[in-house]
């Protein structure tokens, strides 16, 4: 009787360890977000490489804890921990620009670099969803961490709210991601509306040959001129840069492909993981994540009605012959390569010879480095 | 035998340099001075006494284990702090106070001089040589200190050395010849081991909401410099892809004239060199190395190439259907 009772009790005592003791509407919630983001990568093929470790993430984060068990990404010294410090402490995003450098080529932009302002006037997007942002009532680090999601770059998103806004950060990055995914959504209908029948069909000249030399130095040269201008843009800068001179020296070749291959899918996978934990049910089912989520589709539109309408406006004062498609103004945010990818396949629909591709991965690139620059400001005007 | 020369004078430079400002022993700052202590701060055993008050201006951990601080420009060894104390690892920006008691068995924060007839504190570095902070101090009070207005900031007549000549930021602000010091000012109310001057706390944020609520002058200045970086990069950018264009069709305007010149050479009967050197060595690779050879094996081997793989680049492994929004009819 006695050991039946003592079973008993262990037993009753351990069901109030469990997660289904603990669970709350909100660990639910969240679960099943986790789990549609996972459908969403797998049947719809959403940005998969990014959503099935978010997704898988949000559902490690909510499984329902008892305090204290030294498991939870919030608890100091639990693996999670740990490995969320490089979200926390911005370790992962300047690592994750060091693979995107050494992958990303930028001679569409040096044969033409007047596509690099499409890549600075899609920035707006960033600073109207701030200044949204304060109208909405939130403070102006928490507006500059809300904006950055209109960069459309993830791990810039990471690291400037994790300067700015800790507290945010799983809401910002989480809208971040969403929104990139939502690319091929959000843009086209928004490049339809402004551009006229001819406009989308203009032709653009096809680029020139880039010479070694010249993609050497564009590393070098950028990095001293943006980082001189936004020095608290250097960790995104410099590894940027300094993954696309190892890219582009051709002495280098093992570190591009280690930076660009191994190191950048560790990253994805640990950035990916750590920012779906870190929506933990209590800390991000609040009013404020739904105002994000808002703010963050709001930032997307500005950022491409200011790309689109920039090259209109551009196009006035370029010579017949040297105009641009106004089609590829929305690859200015930065979600490379499918905001170019959206200009392509939107300018193929009115004409299917017209290749914008190529052309589009200018600006596209170019929003990169606008966006590093536009979070170096941020940081250097709130932190 | 001269470049080895070089190259060692240089090593012995930088071994010299390195081990004068290991660690960044010169972002240390005497900062505040109790010379008389009767009402004030105690130590950990309950006693006052004069204090000195250090201050690591770096934004990196600075650890002063091996370091001097003396009372006597003649002895510069005069209390050697002892190493390994962890407490002697000051974390950035932050402030370390010493007892001036005179009994230094009470541990590594209790000097073995008291400051009583002072005139002037030395903080020395490990090296027991190089003077890094230097203060005169003027004639005080019972419970007055001498302190920095703001922590690590402003100048001394006598500023050391390495406060001169190498941090030149502060270079800029020290002038040997002015005999007033500045920055220094005397406190009724000394701050043990906090700040000097207590900002008032509003963050920048907080500051910038007051003067620009709608955000819109920081939209404004934002992306004039967000345009400005990249205006500039396209210019420059530009002018080397001229550059590149004119060196292109001149170099070709250049082989040009050369295979012109070649084909008149051909007609005028002469073989060039170059044609001599290619029969020469096809004639040494099949008979010395037997790497000419007339029958190809036909065996085409494919390697395969690894590809990068990753969402933010692979152009092939990320082109994927639009998603479509489904519109029922």
């Amino acid at each position: 009787m006695i050991y039946e009772a003592n079973i008993l009790d262990n037993l009753s005592q351990f069901f109030m360890y469990t997660g289904f003791a603990n669970v709350t509407v909100g660990h639910i919630l969240m679960i099943l977000i986790g789990l549609v983001f996972i459908y969403l990568a797998i049947t719809k093929d959403w940005e998969p490489m990014l959503l099935v470790p978010i997704g898988f993430g949000i559902v490690i984060g909510n499984i329902p804890l008892f305090a204290g068990l030294q498991v939870g990404v919030y608890e100091e010294g639990s693996v999670l921990n740990i490995l969320y410090q490089g979200v926390r402490q911005g370790w992962y995003p300047p690592l994750i620009f060091l693979g995107i450098g050494a992958m990303t080529d930028f001679s569409a932009l040096i044969s033409n670099p007047k596509l690099l302002l499409i890549g600075a006037a899609a920035q707006f997007g960033i600073f109207g969803a701030y200044m949204l942002a304060l109208a909405l009532g939130f403070a102006p680090t928490e507006a500059g961490a809300i904006g950055i999601i209109g960069g459309a770059d993830g791990p810039t998103a990471i690291f400037l709210a994790g300067r700015l806004a800790p507290d945010l950060m799983g809401a910002i990055a989480v809208s971040a991601y969403s929104y990139m995914a939502l690319v091929p959504v959000i843009q086209p209908p928004i490049m339809k509306l402004l551009t006229t029948e001819k406009e989308r069909l203009i032709k653009m000249k096809a680029p020139r040959a880039v010479s070694p030399t010249e993609k050497k130095l564009f590393p070098i040269v950028g990095f001293l001129l943006t980082a001189f201008i936004v020095p608290s843009g250097i960790p995104l800068l410099g590894m940027l840069f300094f993954g696309n001179l190892i890219k582009e020296s051709g002495v280098t070749k093992r570190l591009a492909n280690t930076a660009s291959g191994p190191l950048i899918d560790v990253i994805t996978i640990l950035i990916g993981i750590t920012v779906g934990c870190s929506t933990q049910a209590d800390k991000f089912l609040q009013w404020s994540s739904v105002k994000i989520f808002i703010l963050g589709a709001f930032s997307f539109v500005i950022a491409t009605f200011a790309g689109v309408l920039f090259v209109k406006f551009f196009n006035l004062f370029l010579k017949e012959g040297n105009k641009i498609n106004p089609l590829i103004g929305n690859a200015g945010v930065s979600a490379v390569p499918d905001a170019a990818r959206v200009s392509n396949n939107v300018g193929q629909e009115f004409d299917k010879t017209n290749f914008l591709l190529m052309h589009a991965m200018g600006p596209n690139v170019a929003g990169v480095i606008g966006s590093a620059v536009a979070a170096g400001i941020l940081l250097a005007f709130l932190g | 035998m001269k470049k080895y020369f070089k190259l060692f004078i240089l090593l012995a430079v930088l071994l010299s340099t390195t081990s004068a400002f290991a660690q960044n022993i010169s972002d240390m700052r005497l900062n505040e001075v109790v010379v008389t202590n009767t009402e004030g701060f105690e130590d950990d055993y309950g006693y006052r006494s004069g204090w000195i008050e250090l201050f690591n201006t770096s934004y990196g951990t600075v650890n002063i284990a091996g370091c001097y601080l003396t009372d006597d420009p003649n002895n510069l060894t005069k209390y050697m702090i002892p190493k390994g104390d962890v407490l002697t690892q000051i974390k950035p920006r932050q402030h370390i106070l010493f007892w001036a008691d005179g009994i230094k068995e009470k541990g590594t924060f209790h000097l073995n001089f008291t400051l009583d007839g002072v005139k002037e504190i030395l903080f020395v570095s490990a090296d027991g040589r190089t003077i890094v902070d230097k203060v005169v101090l003027p004639q005080l009070d019972t419970n007055q200190s001498y302190a920095r207005k703001v922590d690590g900031e402003g100048t001394n007549k006598q500023e050391s050395f390495v406060y001169q000549s190498i941090n030149k930021s502060m270079k800029a602000k020290a002038n040997i010849d002015d005999p007033s010091v500045e920055g220094w000012v005397v406190c009724a109310n000394p701050t043990p081991s906090t700040n000097n001057i207590t900002l008032d706390g509003v963050s920048k944020g907080a500051q910038l909401k007051e003067v620009d609520p709608y955000g819109l002058f920081l939209t404004i200045s934002a992306m004039l410099v967000t345009f400005l970086s990249l205006i500039i990069l396209y210019f420059i950018f530009k002018r080397i892809g001229k550059f590149h264009i004119q060196k292109k069709s001149a170099n070709a305007k250049e082989a040009t004239k050369t295979v012109a010149n070649r084909d008149k050479a051909d007609t005028s009967g002469q073989v060039s060199a170059e044609t001599y050197a290619a029969i020469s060595m096809a004639m040494h690779l099949y008979k010395i190395d037997n790497e000419a050879h007339d029958f190809e094996n036909t065996i085409l081997t494919i390697h395969k190439e690894s590809k990068s793989y990753s969402p933010w680049s692979s152009k092939i492994y990320t082109l994927r259907e639009t998603p479509q929004v489904n519109k029922r009819k």
